[in-house]
Formats: structure tokens, C-alpha cells, sequence
């Protein structure tokens, strides 16, 4: 049966590991944790137990796992920042499996989202035929989760609405959730903690208030560290995602997919990668996400029109339609990026360059 | 490798300090690191304990004087003991000290405890002498100073992501007592002298310095003190070299055959920036101020003061200037901070722990909200000072030697001089030196300038000789010298001092104009380094949004620095890549631009000019791309019509658009149903430029003439308001000419023509004119 779902949890699917690693712990373990800190990074970061070999599930920016782990810790509750594509709700999902054993308890944000969600709600028809009582009852995953003693997860909590992100205020604070109901108050067991991710840059978000922010650490997670890491990220989404869209195109080769990745890393940070030039920044995100479809992308246009190989040509239609979002300054900035970088990268970089040009 | 082994807390070796309580005969060895409090804090204490009748330093040994002044009430660090030789090219050694020093805590200790002390080290004028022979080595092998292998670096690699600077805070700085503190110091000397023996150049100076330093001590020995009642404070790296028995301290001959070159030595005031800027073993400290406070932890004997005073601070820095941070933030991050260290199994919050914590808790996860509270916790802005008349700084030496060199003595006095530069060659002599010697003096006095020192002042020059002539006014002060000695805190020499203060021009510079013109001094003191660093900063900027008047008036001056600055014999090919960039943005948005009122077109009439300039100075400037722009300004319907007047007036001028295009262009620009004030708006800022051609052209005003007669009555009055500014600045022969081909046009008589047009007016034509000043163009 578990082979038809399209996606399992992540403590099912690294099972093994997390069993080395609790089998193998040597450290004190936190109230309501089932591994010490140290475990939960090895979890994360990647290394080896024993015979077992951890595969990191977050590349890059080890110290920012560490800042997360460490508030979780402390009682506090964590919220992921990052632009679109940066693996904010990966990274969460991860630190619930290796921490509790369990990444489900989890409330998807949306605009939708309403105060029942974050707290409890009601059977109506017991409500209404035996009047409130316990059973009657709907406990949301936060509620869970402080009854348990473990993480409850938030996703997306900038797309609520801000009396929703409200009803969090006091349960952080409080560490406890009443329902006047029943009159009655239920505290949070040791352990008990929020991992939420919002987005930054994005339309449709709500401004979340100082008061919620203050109850939070934040720890913003960046676009990936280097080039090889991005470029590592790439090759495996964009064959993992090719494999299932039969493009009828050959991978992109490793100097198409460097091109990409520094075109976009060089573009997102406003300098060249060897730091000697400044370029003008454009005002879509032009995440890793992005740079995988649009290989993708590429892929099926050289299958579907070209020759099954991703050309220059192919490359140049996307890279435009990626860059060049809605806003006249993306022309101006893609214009002067051909000019003054691409144009004197030399006759490897050619290519590229003539066939931008002849779009513009 | 050596380092790794230490680090995972292996390194079973005792040494130093616990084998003296077995053998007697050996002087007591205090290790240390630089700059490194605990070690100031548990020297201050192993002192009390060993009563010792005389402590040596390391330091050199003929500048012992500059103790006593070391030990002076006034003295408050940071400061730093100088010495650097009399000849050019100045070199110079660097000794500062922090309040939290070994060094300087033990020079304290000793005055108050009435104990003799002395610097042991070399003499500084045979370290300047290695440090020449080395430079020299150096320049031969045509290697730079940063090639030189540093053992820094490696242990920085193999002490992993946190470099080796936590290390040592959590292994020394965070030891609570002497064994542990010891410890640590074994291990960092030990590991740097496992990794460097035999390997680092320096080497053989290590050895020499040991084989001095051991002389020292050999000849306080013979002097009658028993070597138990000596403490001598050295880095921890030398500690195994100076009880290496099998080591002998230098001979007679030795020390006689020692390199010396002649050598000046003072303290002078420091301050925490440049000790931040000097970070690496004994030289500096990349967080002066932090340090600072962990200094003050230990004199309060309590360790966790360190983290909660500088999260305070980062706090209190926050509130000052308007971020509110709660009280509750400050406990968050403190507890962060704590959770951070257990997490790498140490009891307290490293400097690393201690950031990460403030970004996260007090920053919203972002370092760029926190990063000037950072700077002043860890940083900060302490100088120090010292007593009057104490200081007599090399910037100072390097003055009047040059003073001397370039023959301009007679000009320091009180008397204020002129003095005029012919920047030429002069052919008639036969060394360089002589023979470009104004130039030489002229670079000299615009650093001067530069520095804002007030005995020199530029005069202006006419401009027939404008490229090759300058003139000054030289005038003596005293202020002039107060002025050079607070320069020394920049730098060395006049030099060094005056790129420093380009540098920080140029890193505070808000447009874009203001660097260019840091360019252009760099240009007039003949410093290239300075220039390569203002384009790199020019270029940074020019990516942001930058108004397009600002570019123009960037490509402006970088366009006349490359006119003009062959005559400074340096080389100019650098500013062209960036004046190519500059001036292809500034195509690229001009259009954009030329969306604006009358009032703002003015500007942009400037720019036009300036941009035009200096595609006509350069051929490497892409001319078509300009004229790609020009044609668009021109032809576009929905600019500013001045504007688009003045484009067709360049393009006219740089014979880009012929009589066809011209024509057609006033047809479409002049025709009814444009308003009055558009048309005659373009035509004004076509009349700007090259007024004898377009007078020259019959059919062009022929064709105005046609366009006022359609205007209806209401629409000619406003049409006049614009033509009558158009004209107004035209001369009475131009005019006389516009009249002749009136004249020509209407069948009359040229000269009747014009003198009705340059008669002035009669007082009702006058009133009739005046009214139309009050006319409402909103009609």
C-alpha cells in the first residue's frame, strides 16, 4: 500500500536512520525529545552511526540548523523565513521527524485559515444534541501537541489572516489553551513547541505583528551557499522530475546547468561569483525552484521542437520569460547583464549571448 | 596534523610552568596570547604569587625608555609603540597595546609593585632591517605580502567552519582558572610551532629572536638575580623555544653581525578600529571592544557578565537609535546563546554564539538589521590618549623628509608663499627625478590636501594652461601640525594616510558623483591604488538606481580625467571599462528619463550634453548605441518636447539626421493640432545647439513660418510665449540673419526685416508683452 502514495512522511521514510541514531545516543536527551541535540543535526546535516549512513536532508548553512535546534531547546517557539524555494517546510518537517518521531501534527496556512483551526472546534451534531463535553470536542494539531508534549508545525502562517495569526499570541506566551466551554484550562506538557514557516517576497502575505514575531526566534534561510551546492540541488530535482514528465530530451549537460545556476546566482545577489563586479538585481526571486523548471522547461521545448538536445536557443527563451517578469527595470537589468558580463565571459559564453541578444 | 590533534583535546605533553616546580634553576615562562585577557588577568595573579624581582617582555629591548610613559596617569589605551626607519621608503613596527593586554597589565604591575621591568626582544632598529632584507627577498621572488604562508590560515582550515578565533575563545579565554588557562596556552603555542618549524619563512628570525631573548636572560643572570626571580611574558609560541636548553643564546658576534638601519621609535594614541583592522597573531584583535568587556567579566570574577553585557549592548545600541528591543528579547537571546554553547560543549556563549543569538532574537533573523550595533559592541570607537609631547609620529618623519626631498622647506613658515607647477617634463635635466619634480611636488601637496592639512591650499589656474600649470599657497601653522598627527591614526606615511581617507570617502559616499571625484584626486596625488578601489566602488553604485543626470555627470568627469590625465603619468585604462558602463546605463534609461516638467528638463539638457561630450572623446564609447538613443528621444511623441528638440539638435549636429528628416520631423512636431506650447517647446530645444545650420536652412522656416499662420489667435499667443524664450538668447547677428531669410520668405527687404526685428520695443508693444507673462496656460 505504501508504495501508491505519491509522498511518505519523513520519520517513515528515514526510519532506519532515526532508529541508528536513538539506538546510539550517548547524550542527555531534552524532556519530550526521543534524541539529544547533537543527534537531531547529525539528522539533518548528514555523517554516519555506526554502520548506518545519515544522508544530510539540508545542504549548506550547518550553523543555521544549529541556531533552530538550539531554540527549540529553549522552549522557544522557531519560524523559518525564506523567499520561495528555499526548503523551509523540508527543513521543519525534518526537525519534527528526528525530534518527536512525528512531522503530521501540522496546520496549513492559507487565507482560509480560521481560529477553530489553530485551537479546537466542535462535533455540531454532539454539540447540539448533548451540549459541549469532552468528546464533543475537535482538538486542533497545536492543541495535540501541547497535550503531547511535542512540535506542532505551522505552514505558510503569513497567509492567514492576522486575528488567526493572532489566536497563536497567547498560547506562546501562556503555554496554555483555554476552552471556557468547559470551564476548564489545559497546560502544555514539557516539550511542547511551534516550528511555523512564512514566506517573504510574495503576494498575498499578511504582515505579521511585532507581538507574534517577538514569541518567535527567526532564523532566515538563504538562497543555497555556493555554486556547487546549488548546482547539486539542480541536477537531482531536474532528473528526479524528468524521469516522471517523459520530455524526450537528453539532461541538460553539466555547463548548460553551470550557465543556468550562475546566470541566477549572480542575478539573485547583485555581484558576479568572483565578486569583481556589481550587476543590478531584478525584481523576481529567481530561486533554485525556478531554475529547475526552467531547465525543465528547456528540456521540453529541444524535445518537443528541437533536436532533443537543450541549445542555446531553447536555453535563451526561458531565461528571458524567468527573468524579464512584468516590470520594465528586469529589461533594463537583463540588457546591461548581457552586456557587461555575459558578452566578456568569452566564446563559451557566446552562444548564449547572440541568442539572448536576438530575443531582445 | 598536529592542530587536529590538539583541538580534539589529545596533546598528553607537559611542559613550561609544571616542570619549574621540579627544577629550580629555570626562570619562570609565562605564555601568552596578545591581546588575550585571561591572559592579562591570570599574569596579573601568577606575578602576585611569584613575587619575581624582575620581569621581562617581550618587546624590543631599546625601548625601554617608553615604558615610563607607558606607566603614565595620562596614558590610557589603546595605544601603540612605534618604530619605523628614517629613510625612504618609511617601514615601520607596530606594538599596541589594549588596556587588556599582558603586556601592558604586567608593565602595570611592575609599577605598581615597584619591580623592574624590560623589553627583552630584538632591538627595533635590526627588525626593521629583516623586515627590508624580507621585503626585498620578497620583490625578487615577485610575490605579495599575502602569499606568504600564514600559519593562521592553515590552523583557520582545520579548526573547521568557526576559524580558529572561537577555538582559542572557548579553550582561553573562557578558562575560570590558571591550570586550564595554561592549558590552553601550551596548546595554541604548541600547535603553531608544530605546524610552523621549519616551515614558515620567518623562521630563521624566530630562532635569532629566541637566541636574543635568551641573552637577555643569561645576562640578568650574570647581573646576580637567581633565574627563579625572573618572570619572562612571551607569546606562547616561543615559551618551548626559550627552555630549550640545547638552544644557546646569542654570542658577541652574533649580535655584532646583526643587520641595523636607522630607526626612530614612539608611542602613539590607537584606537580600536585599526587594532580590529590588524586582526592575526599579536598585531590585532578582530573584536577590540568585546574583548573589552570580557576583560571587565573577569575583573568582576563573574563569566556570564560577558553575555549578558553585550547583548545589552546590542540592545541598548538598537533603542538609541529607534528600534524598540524589550527587555524579553535580551533574556531570549541570552538563553539562545547558552543553548548554542552547550550545543558544542562549553559552558559559556563564545563571541559566536553570542552574535548568532542577537541576529536571531534581536536582529528578526537578519545580520543587516543589527550590523551597526555589532560594529560598536564589538568594535567600537575608543582612541586613546596619551601625555603632551610625547609623541612624535613617522606620518610626521615622512613630512619633512619629504619636505626635504621635493625642495619645498623655505615654504614652512609662518609667511604664506606662492608657489606655481609647471607638471611638463622639463627636457633640460637629466635624472627623472629632477626632471618631473613639480609633478612630484604637486602629487605631495595634493595629498596634503587630500588630508585636509591646512599648510597647503590650490589656487585657480586660467585656462590656457590649465592641463599643465597649478598653483599653490603654502603657510605654516602650528594647527598644520596638530593636523599631520591626527593623520598618523591613517597611516604610516603621507601616503598611506592619504589613500586611507580616500578609501573612507569613498565608502561613505552617498552618489555616485562624489566617487568620481574621489577618482579625480586620486588622479592629483598620483596614487593608482586608490583609483582601483574607487572604481570598484563607482562600479557597485552604478547598478543601483542611480538618476541618469548623476551618471551623466560621472561620465563627465571620469571623461576628463581620461583628457587630462596623461600629463600625471599614470595609467588611465582602468576608468575606461567603467565609463563604458556608466554611459550604456545611462543610454539605457535616458528615454525613461525625459518624462518630466520643463523645470527638470533643464538638467536633463545638461546631461544630454555631458553624455554627448564624451562619446565624442572617446572612441571606445559605443557611438551607435548613443545615437540609437538620440533617434528615440527624438522620434518619441510622448517625452518632453524640449527634450526630443535637443535630441534631433545633437543628432543634427553629429550629422545624423539629414534636411529630410528634419523637415519631416517639424512638419509632424509643428502641425495644427499639437499644442501650441508642445511645438513650440521642441523648437526650442532645437534652436539650443548649432543655430548657423539651422539658419542656414530657408525651408525650415519656411516651414514655421506656414505653421504660425494656422495658429488661430489664442493658440498664436502662446506659441509666441515659447518662440520669444527660444529666441531669446540668439545674438542680434543671428537674428539679423533669421530676418534675412524672412525677409527672403516673405518677398521683403532683408534689412527692413531685421531692423524691426532688433528694434526694442515701444512701451505699448511693451505692455502687450508683459500681459502675456500673466497668460494661463490652463485655459
Amino acid at each position: 500500500m505504501e508504495e501508491q502514495l505519491q509522498r511518505l512522511p519523513a520519520e517513515q521514510l528515514f526510519q532506519a536512520e532515526i532508529d541508528a541514531l536513538i539506538a546510539a545516543e550517548k547524550d542527555p536527551i531534552p524532556t519530550g525529545w526521543r534524541m539529544s541535540p547533537r543527534s537531531v543535526k547529525t539528522y539533518i546535516c548528514g555523517g554516519r552511526v555506526g554502520s548506518q549512513i545519515i544522508t544530510p536532508k539540508y545542504i549548506g548553512h550547518e550553523r543555521l540548523v544549529e541556531i533552530a535546534i538550539a531554540t527549540l531547546v529553549t522552549d522557544r517557539a522557531l519560524l523559518l523565513i525564506g523567499e520561495p524555494g528555499t526548503a523551509k517546510s523540508w527543513l521543519s518537517e525534518h526537525l519534527a521527524a528526528a525530534i518527536n518521531g512525528d512531522s503530521t501534527k501540522v496546520i496549513q496556512g492559507t487565507a482560509g485559515t480560521t481560529e477553530e483551526q489553530i485551537r479546537y472546534s466542535w462535533n455540531y451534531a454532539m454539540l447540539i444534541a448533548n451540549g459541549p463535553s469532552k468528546e464533543a470536542m475537535l482538538k486542533s494539531p497545536v492543541f495535540h501537541a501541547m497535550e503531547t508534549g511535542t512540535i506542532a508545525r505551522v505552514e505558510e502562517i503569513s497567509r492567514c489572516a492576522s486575528e488567526v495569526q493572532d489566536a497563536l499570541i497567547s498560547i506562546l506566551s501562556e503555554k496554555r489553551i483555554s476552552v471556557p466551554e468547559l470551564s476548564m484550562e489545559v497546560p502544555a506538557k514539557k516539550g511542547f513547541s511551534v516550528i511555523a514557516t512564512a514566506n517573504t517576497r510574495d503576494k498575498g502575505v499578511n504582515e505579521m505583528s511585532a507581538a507574534l514575531k517577538r514569541r518567535f526566534n527567526i532564523v532566515v534561510l538563504p538562497a543555497p551557499a555556493d555554486l556547487e551546492s546549488e548546482m547539486e540541488i539542480v541536477r537531482t530535482r531536474v532528473e528526479q522530475l524528468s524521469a516522471g514528465l517523459d520530455l524526450n530530451a537528453a539532461l541538460p549537460p553539466v555547463d548548460v546547468m553551470e550557465k543556468v545556476c550562475t546566470i541566477f546566482r549572480e542575478l539573485r545577489s547583485g555581484e558576479t561569483l568572483d565578486h569583481s563586479q556589481k550587476v543590478k538585481g531584478t525584481t523576481g526571486v529567481l530561486s533554485t525552484a525556478e531554475a529547475i523548471s526552467l531547465l525543465c522547461n528547456s528540456m521540453a521545448l529541444a524535445g518537443s521542437f528541437g533536436n532533443g538536445k537543450v541549445e542555446d536557443e531553447d536555453l535563451a527563451a526561458g531565461l528571458q520569460g524567468a527573468i524579464i517578469k512584468d516590470d520594465d527595470k528586469d529589461s533594463v537589468a537583463w540588457k546591461e547583464y548581457l552586456e557587461h558580463v555575459m558578452k566578456k565571459r568569452g566564446s563559451k559564453w557566446l552562444g548564449l549571448y547572440k541568442a539572448c541578444k536576438d530575443l531582445l | 596534523m598536529a592542530a587536529v590533534r590538539l583541538m580534539a583535546g589529545l596533546r598528553p605533553v607537559e611542559k613550561g610552568h609544571h616542570m619549574q616546580q621540579e627544577q629550580y634553576s629555570k626562570p619562570h615562562v609565562f605564555g601568552i596570547r596578545h591581546l588575550s585577557p585571561a591572559g592579562a588577568w591570570h599574569l596579573r595573579h601568577y606575578l602576585t604569587e611569584k613575587k619575581p624581582k624582575l620581569v621581562l617582555i617581550e618587546g624590543p629591548s631599546d625601548l625601554n625608555d617608553q615604558i615610563d610613559n607607558i606607566t603614565r596617569p595620562e596614558t590610557k589605551p589603546p595605544i601603540a609603540i612605534l618604530a619605523y626607519t628614517k629613510a625612504a621608503p618609511v617601514r615601520t613596527i607596530l606594538y599596541p597595546f589594549a588596556e587588556y593586554s599582558p603586556e601592558y597589565q604586567a608593565i602595570l604591575w611592575c609599577k605598581e609593585n615597584d619591580t623592574p621591568c624590560r623589553f627583552m626582544d630584538l632591538p627595533s632598529d635590526v627588525f626593521l632591517a629583516l623586515e627590508e632584507k624580507r621585503f626585498l627577498a620578497e620583490e625578487a621572488e615577485n610575490k605579495g605580502e599575502e602569499e606568504r604562508t600564514n600559519v593562521y590560515a592553515l590552523l583557520d582550515k582545520q579548526a573547521g567552519e568557526d576559524g580558529h578565533e572561537t577555538f582559542w575563545e572557548r579553550t582561553m579565554e573562557q578558562s575560570a582558572d590558571m591550570e586550564s588557562y595554561h592549558r590552553g596556552t601550551d596548546t595554541f603555542g604548541g600547535s603553531i610551532r608544530e605546524l610552523s618549524v621549519g616551515q614558515e619563512k620567518d623562521w630563521p628570525e624566530i630562532l635569532v629572536r629566541e637566541a636574543f631573548m635568551k641573552r637577555q636572560l643569561k645576562e640578568a643572570v650574570d647581573s646576580g638575580l637567581k633565574p627563579e626571580e625572573i618572570v619572562l611574558v612571551t607569546g606562547a609560541y616561543h615559551v618551548d623555544g626559550l627552555l630549550d636548553r640545547t638552544a644557546e643564546p646569542m654570542s658577541d658576534e652574533e649580535l655584532k653581525s646583526l643587520p641595523r638601519t636607522e630607526a626612530n621609535h614612539t608611542l602613539m594614541p590607537y584606537s580600536n578600529y585599526r587594532l580590529s583592522t590588524r586582526s592575526g597573531y599579536g598585531a590585532g584583535n578582530r573584536a577590540p571592544a568585546y574583548y573589552g568587556i570580557l576583560w571587565e567579566a573577569l575583573t568582576r570574577g563573574d563569566l556570564s557578565y560577558t553575555a549578558r553585557n553585550y547583548l545589552s549592548r546590542i540592545a541598548g545600541y538598537q533603542r538609541a537609535n529607534g528600534t524598540p528591543v524589550s527587555s524579553a528579547e535580551v533574556i531570549e537571546a541570552v538563553q539562545l546563546s547558552h543553548a548554542l554553547a552547550r550545543l558544542r560543549g562549553s559552558h559559556f556563549p563564545a563571541l559566536r554564539d553570542l552574535r548568532d543569538a542577537a541576529v536571531t532574537c534581536l536582529g528578526g533573523g537578519s545580520f543587516a538589521a543589527i550590523n551597526l550595533a555589532v560594529a560598536d559592541t564589538e568594535i567600537g570607537t575608543a582612541i586613546g590618549t596619551l601625555p603632551d609631547g610625547v609623541s612624535r609620529t613617522s606620518i610626521q618623519e615622512d613630512f619633512y623628509r619629504q619636505l626635504k626631498e621635493w625642495k619645498l622647506e623655505k615654504y614652512r613658515d609662518i609667511a604664506a608663499q606662492d608657489l606655481t607647477l609647471d607638471l611638463r617634463e622639463n627636457r633640460k635635466v637629466s635624472s627623472s627625478k629632477s626632471a618631473f619634480l613639480d609633478l612630484y611636488r604637486s602629487f605631495f601637496l595634493h595629498q596634503l590636501r587630500v588630508l585636509g592639512v591646512s599648510f597647503v591650499k590650490p589656487e585657480a589656474v586660467n585656462q590656457d594652461n590649465a592641463t599643465w600649470a597649478e598653483r599653490w599657497v603654502l603657510r605654516w601653522t602650528p594647527e598644520a601640525e596638530i593636523e599631520l598627527v591626527e593623520a598618523a591614526l591613517k597611516g604610516d606615511t603621507v601616503a598611506q594616510a592619504a589613500s586611507f581617507s580616500m578609501k573612507e570617502r569613498v565608502e561613505n559616499s552617498p552618489n555616485m558623483s562624489d566617487i568620481a571625484l574621489v577618482i579625480e584626486d586620486a588622479f592629483t596625488c598620483g596614487m593608482a591604488s586608490a583609483v582601483t578601489y574607487a572604481i570598484q566602488a563607482l562600479q557597485a553604485m552604478a547598478v543601483e538606481n542611480v538618476s541618469v543626470t548623476e551618471l551623466a555627470a560621472t561620465a563627465h568627469r571620469l571623461s576628463v580625467v581620461l583628457q587630462y590625465g596623461s600629463i600625471r603619468q599614470l595609467d588611465s585604462e582602468p576608468l575606461k571599462p567603467i565609463l563604458q558602463q556608466i554611459f550604456y546605463r545611462a543610454c539605457l534609461i535616458f528615454p525613461g528619463a525625459c518624462v518630466c516638467d520643463d523645470a527638470a528638463s533643464k538638467e536633463l539638457v545638461e546631461a544630454m550634453e555631458q553624455l554627448n561630450g564624451a562619446a565624442l572623446a572617446h572612441d571606445f564609447l559605443e557611438s551607435r548605441t548613443w545615437c540609437d538613443t538620440l533617434q528615440e528621444i527624438a522620434a518619441r511623441d510622448d517625452l518632453n518636447t524640449k527634450l526630443s528638440g535637443f535630441a534631433a539638435a545633437i543628432l543634427l549636429e553629429r550629422g545624423s539626421m539629414d534636411n529630410d528628416r528634419l523637415l519631416l520631423e517639424m512638419q509632424r512636431r509643428l502641425s495644427k493640432g499639437v499644442p501650441a506650447d508642445l511645438g513650440a517647446g521642441w523648437f526650442e530645444g532645437l534652436a539650443m545647439k548649432n543655430r548657423y545650420a539651422l539658419i542656414a536652412r530657408l525651408s525650415l522656416w519656411e516651414h514655421l513660418d506656414t505653421y504660425l499662420d494656422t495658429l488661430d489667435d489664442e493658440e498664436f499667443k502662446r506659441a509666441l510665449v515659447f518662440l520669444r524664450r527660444a529666441f531669446a538668447d540668439f545674438s542680434a547677428a543671428e537674428k539679423d540673419e533669421i530676418a534675412e531669410n524672412m525677409g527672403e520668405i516673405w518677398g521683403l527687404n532683408g534689412q527692413q526685416v531685421s531692423e524691426a526685428v532688433n528694434s526694442t520695443l515701444n512701451q505699448s508693444e511693451q505692455q502687450i508683452v508683459e500681459s502675456l507673462d500673466d497668460f494661463d496656460f490652463d485655459l
